[in-house]
């Protein structure tokens, strides 16, 4: 059953046009993505369907309710973490916690939510004395306090060290794995890939295409791509002579292989034939980096054309 | 706390319609904890006190004046010091609060929990209202006990009055707060409505030495008219009518006009 239901969402600011069109569903308990380049309308839809924009054309309805029609009701089973918000610079974590738990019928446990978001030990800390990544951790926290059934997370870990952006995903993982649904909006392909079941793509106010993130992928490239060091010296031409090799390229005594189909296959026996053995071995399958490039182009240039 | 003043009172059930009870008082006693620690904001307020107590340690002002009817200067200034405070309140640190919290996003992350807006913005004036009761009470005390002020002819007026004004600026404060989009606009806003008070509760020229039509004039702005029912000029329920009238225009405005960021 879907919780989310965006139809044929329109959105302006003045004569600009923000949302053309945007539909997709949400099932229960997924992490459905919304993906897209910055100024894709990825905030915009989000805020339209946390009530905080009122749209211009379509349907939206969350858990049954209509963000504007019914915003009271819909705030205290929506978490919302905003891209850009804070909090009064000497406001403590505790007291936030405490502050923001107090506004919901069914709030949730702050000491337990403090431990499980890593922030015992920073109770007691003024905001404007967090790190970014304890400040983004909070603002999960504070998403979370309410016990919310749908969560909408927006550019999480933007800003965010490689180690906290990590740790960040975890809690999302243990957000889903407690039966929350949520809403993921992000313009890090890394980020879709690893946490999203299944990914919106929006480029220019549109939805240019839902899927699986490996659904995507494959929708969108057949390339791949090894890299190796051969133990034996290999001429460009006998890799070149294979089928579904289209290119060839030496970085120092590396060679990188692109290539489609069953490229590593075909490669892995050549090289077997001629009993080299390759050093370092990587094989990258398409991503959705990829996927993202290529369908995120392609509707620009249809819509300029 | 929120006896004080009519606005909070009936902002009360309209602020539990999306919140808790429980949510309202914890985001009043985190505003005055915020407040608390933040005293720079507060060093204002030591003005009027400080004001009173210059102006009484004057000899000259405590002998009577003909021009005053007969009253002492310092008998005139008990009043406009402490109308001071809820003007110095309402209308510079209150707006410039909200406007700091819309400049920084606080209010965006607000805006996306159950609090209304007509909640955060009761939650300001009960904590304001709170300090400048204890203000006001604070001048008083001290023209009353130190330089032995006499008690007003009406004093049930006079409280009424302070309460009425003191919602009546606190409504144009809202009003500045609800639109103002950064500190400086706030500021911008509020301190030329702050300084018109000043002026219509003699702050710089006893009301009683203005010519007859500023004396009208005075009279219609909120602590002007604050001022003529502590002195007992004109008639007792025009003044309190017209504090009546600019508190209620005034909430409505702020509460239609507020915006998150």
């Amino acid at each position: 059953m879907a919780v989310i239901e965006v139809e044929r969402l329109h959105k302006r600011y003045g004569g600009d046009v923000a949302v053309h069109e945007v539909s997709f569903e949400v099932e229960r308990g997924e992490i459905f993505g919304v993906l897209g380049p910055n100024g894709a309308g990825k905030t915009t839809t989000v805020e339209c369907l946390s009530g905080l924009r009122r749209r211009d054309g379509g349907r939206v309805s969350v858990l049954g309710l209509d963000p504007e029609a019914q915003r009271d009701a819909l705030r205290q089973v929506l978490g919302v973490q905003l891209q850009h918000s804070a909090l009064p610079d000497r406001l403590r974590v505790r007291e936030a916690l405490e502050l923001y738990a107090s506004f919901y019928r069914q709030p949730a446990d702050v000491g337990e939510l403090l431990a499980r978001l890593g922030l015992k030990e920073k109770a007691g800390t003024a905001y404007k004395k967090l790190s970014g990544g304890q400040q983004q951790r909070l603002a999960i926290a504070l998403a979370m306090v309410g016990s919310p059934r749908v969560v909408v997370l927006d550019e999480l870990t933007t800003g965010l060290d490689p180690h906290a952006r990590r740790a960040t995903w975890e809690m999302v993982e243990q957000i889903r794995d407690a039966g929350v649904t949520v809403l993921l909006v992000t313009h890090f392909m890394e980020e879709a890939e690893r946490l999203c079941d299944r990914v919106a793509l929006i480029d220019a106010g549109r939805v240019v295409a839902v899927d699986t993130p490996a659904g995507l992928a494959a929708r969108a490239g057949r390339e791949q791509r090894m890299r190796f060091r051969p133990s034996a010296p290999l001429e460009d031409a006998a890799l070149l002579a294979l089928p579904e090799v289209t290119r060839v390229q030496r970085h120092g005594p590396q060679v990188e292989v692109v290539g489609t189909g069953n490229l590593v296959h075909a490669v892995t026996a050549l090289l077997a034939r001629r009993q080299i053995i390759a050093g370092d071995l990587r094989v990258e399958q398409t991503s959705l980096d990829d996927a993202f490039v290529s369908l995120t182009t392609h509707t620009t240039s249809g819509a300029t054309s | 706390m929120t006896t004080a003043l009519p606005t909070t009172a009936s902002e009360g059930p309209r602020a539990a319609l999306g919140m808790t009870r429980k949510g309202f008082g914890k985001l009043t006693a985190t505003q005055a904890r915020l407040l608390l620690r933040e005293p720079a904001a507060l060093v204002w307020l030591l003005v009027p006190v400080v004001l009173v107590v210059v102006l009484g340690s004057i000899p000259g002002f405590r002998t009577p004046q003909a021009s005053l009817g007969g009253q002492r200067v310092i008998d005139v200034y008990v009043p406009t010091c402490a109308a001071m405070v809820p003007l110095f309140l309402s209308l510079t640190a209150l707006p410039m609060t909200l406007a700091a919290y819309r400049e920084k996003d606080v209010l965006r992350r607000l805006s996306v929990s159950p609090v209304p807006a007509a909640g955060v913005l009761g939650a300001l004036v009960a904590v304001v209202a709170a300090v400048a009761t204890a203000g006001v009470a604070l001048v008083t005390a001290i023209g009353a006990l130190v330089f032995d002020v006499s008690a007003p002819a009406h004093p049930i007026a006079v409280v009424a009055g302070f309460v009425l004004g003191g919602a009546a600026v606190l409504a144009l404060g809202l009003v500045v707060a609800a639109r103002a989009r950064t500190g400086a606009v706030a500021s911008g806003l509020g301190v030329p409505l702050m300084v018109l008070n000043f002026f219509a509760s003699g702050l710089y020229v006893p009301v009683a030495e203005l010519p007859h039509t500023l004396q009208q004039i005075c009279a219609v702005i909120p602590f002007g008219a604050v001022t003529a029912v502590w002195s007992g000029q004109g008639v007792l329920w025009q003044h309190l009518l017209v504090l009546v009238g600019w508190t209620v225009a005034g909430s409505l405005a702020a509460v239609r006009w507020f915006r998150w960021e």
